[in-house]
């Protein structure tokens, strides 16, 4: 097996199984996840800093069996920043944080080819920075269901003058974010708000919206799932990798762009592998950049 | 006309802009046979009415209507509001905003035009709502060429096409190198004159052409600027010389935090959603 010692930024890091291939069907080894991270560090660091990570591992690659890992692994190099979090019952348990490049590619060397973060920074657990609507399209809906609905939303959103920011789960659905950043709200606030307006979008567009989690009724449907917006919850983070088939990416997308897939009626346009992400991230930044520097109120609380 | 003085809030001046109420209500594409023109739909007329708003006397706060429920004596939230269709007095048939929304036809891009018509032959009885189509970017030279040939051939456009939660019929004709659109009343809203017909009977030729000769000797050209609403402006001019004399009435500030918390933020969402709905900015339609 291929095994590597590198030095990143200053701190000596071993990479192993580098020439392991993790996408099989599409020939994407560890080498390519690392290089992939190191590469789209600059815009996907920011959005990982300070929250608490969630590894999702796939030691043999997808398809193959997985684990979730809260807990920060205790054979973690010194130089892993980490921050002790409240559990449910009592317990504070100790969480990665990655805040620079070392700790993700140690990260990745563990194949955590997803990385998962709650929507709150780990020093403020009950602080959401900002609140999100999960489009899940339930069977026999798809993406472009999801990208109407996220119109929708965002349409309703700009009646209260909120500005809100879409990306890909990676997966067949869309997020649709809305900045924050302000001590001030709660994540009652925004779980309420976001179930009003999950409710107000199915009765309005029944055939389209649910706000419920039951199958049936997500049947041709876009479920809003607005109970993410709890402390307990996380959310793939925004340039990370999927465990799909392909190395597909969770990627900003320009509500332009939404609309232009829409017309075209093509869910392809919704879908970004790694390559994609990385000449369109190197070349528009972030556009994601919103999320995290733009403070905004929920009204009518 | 008097000119308003500088004091005037421009609202008091009797001309009204036409540019000014050039609100966009619908934007898609005229079409028949092969062509397809992208127009936009904007209003033709403003009712010049003049509006008051409700004061409460005693601090001349603006009053705001509620759903008051008579038997609890209680204003009644938007979440507790259903619709009844009053079958007899007291007797309702209830009818959900989904079963609405299933009779409501698809939203269309398109005025498609089916067939040219005479529109002499239309009552003015089917009026309903004049607008005029403006041409958009690329449509142009199209909309010219409509424009005129229905111009020479002296026909209009019978359509129909959905704005808001209604399909309409509508005729598009050309006035002068500009394109209309006038909503029509289906025939089926159309009261029959029938019942206020005289009764059958003989009229005398010599009083026919006495009446005929009188009608003759009071034919003019049509000449609406000759006309105008003369309750408005003396309403307008009292307003005036009101605004020059008096210092409008102020009402109290009401403290936007305290509104904001006591408004309910479904209703808000509720609001918001039918605006959305109504200007259709989105697609939410399933390709």
């Amino acid at each position: 097996m291929s095994t590597k010692v590198a030095e990143v930024e200053g701190a000596r890091l071993t990479l192993t199984n580098l020439d392991k291939d993790l996408y099989p069907s599409y020939g994407f080894t560890k080498a390519h996840i690392l290089e992939y991270y190191r590469r789209i560090s600059p815009f996907c660091l920011p959005h990982l800093k300070d929250r608490a990570l969630t590894l999702k591992r796939y030691p043999d690659g997808v398809g193959k069996e997985f684990f979730y890992e809260k807990r920060c692994p205790s054979h973690r190099p010194s130089w892993v920043k980490t921050a002790k979090i409240p559990r449910d019952n009592g317990e504070r348990m100790t969480v990665c944080l990655v805040n620079d490049l070392n700790t993700l590619i140690w990260v990745e060397n563990l194949a955590s080819l997803e990385l998962h973060v709650p929507l709150a920074r780990a020093h403020s657990p009950e602080t959401p920075d900002s609140m999100v609507f999960d489009l899940d399209p339930g069977d026999g809906a798809d993406i472009l269901d999801c990208g109407r609905v996220a119109l929708i939303i965002k349409a309703l959103l700009k009646e209260l003058r909120l500005a809100c920011c879409l990306k890909t789960s990676g997966q067949k659905g869309l997020h649709v974010l809305v900045p924050l950043n302000s001590r001030e709200v709660t994540f009652e606030d925004t779980k309420k708000f976001s179930r009003s307006v999950a409710e107000v979008l199915q009765r309005s567009y029944p055939d389209l919206v649910t706000a419920r989690m039951g199958k049936e009724e997500r049947e041709k449907r876009v479920f809003i799932n607005w109970s993410q917006n709890d402390p307990s919850k996380t959310m793939v983070c925004v340039y990370s990798l999927r465990a799909r088939e392909k190395p597909v990416v969770s990627f900003p997308v320009a509500w332009e762009e939404l609309e232009n897939a829409l017309d075209e009626g093509n869910p392809r346009r919704l879908q970004f592998l790694h390559s994609e992400a990385l000449s369109r991230a190197e070349k528009q930044g972030d556009l994601f950049r919103e999320v995290l520097v733009k403070n905004q109120k929920l009204p009518y609380l | 006309m008097k000119k308003p003085s500088s004091l005037h809030s421009p609202r008091l001046s009797s001309k009204r802009r036409a540019e000014a109420h050039f609100h966009e209500m619908w934007s898609g594409t005229v079409s028949f046979s092969l062509v397809a023109i992208p127009v936009r739909l904007v209003k033709a007329v403003e009712p010049g009415r003049v509006s008051f708003h409700m004061l409460h006397a005693k601090d001349y706060s603006p009053l705001h209507r509620r759903m008051l429920c008579p038997k609890e004596n209680k204003i009644v939230p938007p979440d507790e509001i259903v619709r009844g269709y009053e079958l007899y007095p007291g007797k309702y048939l209830l009818i959900t905003d989904e079963e609405l929304e299933s009779v409501s036809p698809e939203r269309s891009r398109t005025v498609e035009i089916i067939e040219f018509i005479d529109m002499e032959e239309v009552d003015p009885v089917y009026f309903d709502h004049p607008y005029y189509l403006a041409p958009l970017k690329g449509g142009e030279k199209a909309y010219r060429l409509l424009a005129e040939a229905m111009h020479r051939t002296n026909k209009a456009g019978l359509a129909r096409f959905v704005m808001g939660e209604r399909e309409y019929l509508v005729a598009v004709k050309s006035t002068e190198g500009v394109l209309s659109l006038i909503t029509l009343h289906y025939s089926g809203e159309v009261l029959s004159g029938e019942d206020v017909s005289p009764e059958q009977g003989k009229t005398e030729r010599e009083e026919q052409d006495r009446l005929k000769g009188i009608i003759q000797g009071m034919i003019a050209d049509f000449d609406p600027d000759k006309y105008a609403d003369e309750r408005r402006e003396n309403l307008l001019e009292i307003l005036r010389e009101k605004a020059k004399h008096m210092a409008p009435v102020e009402s109290p500030e009401v403290g936007e935090e305290e509104e904001e918390s006591t408004v309910d933020l479904i209703a808000v969402l509720e609001k918001s959603m039918r605006k959305v709905k109504k200007t259709g900015e989105h697609k939410s339609r399933r390709g």
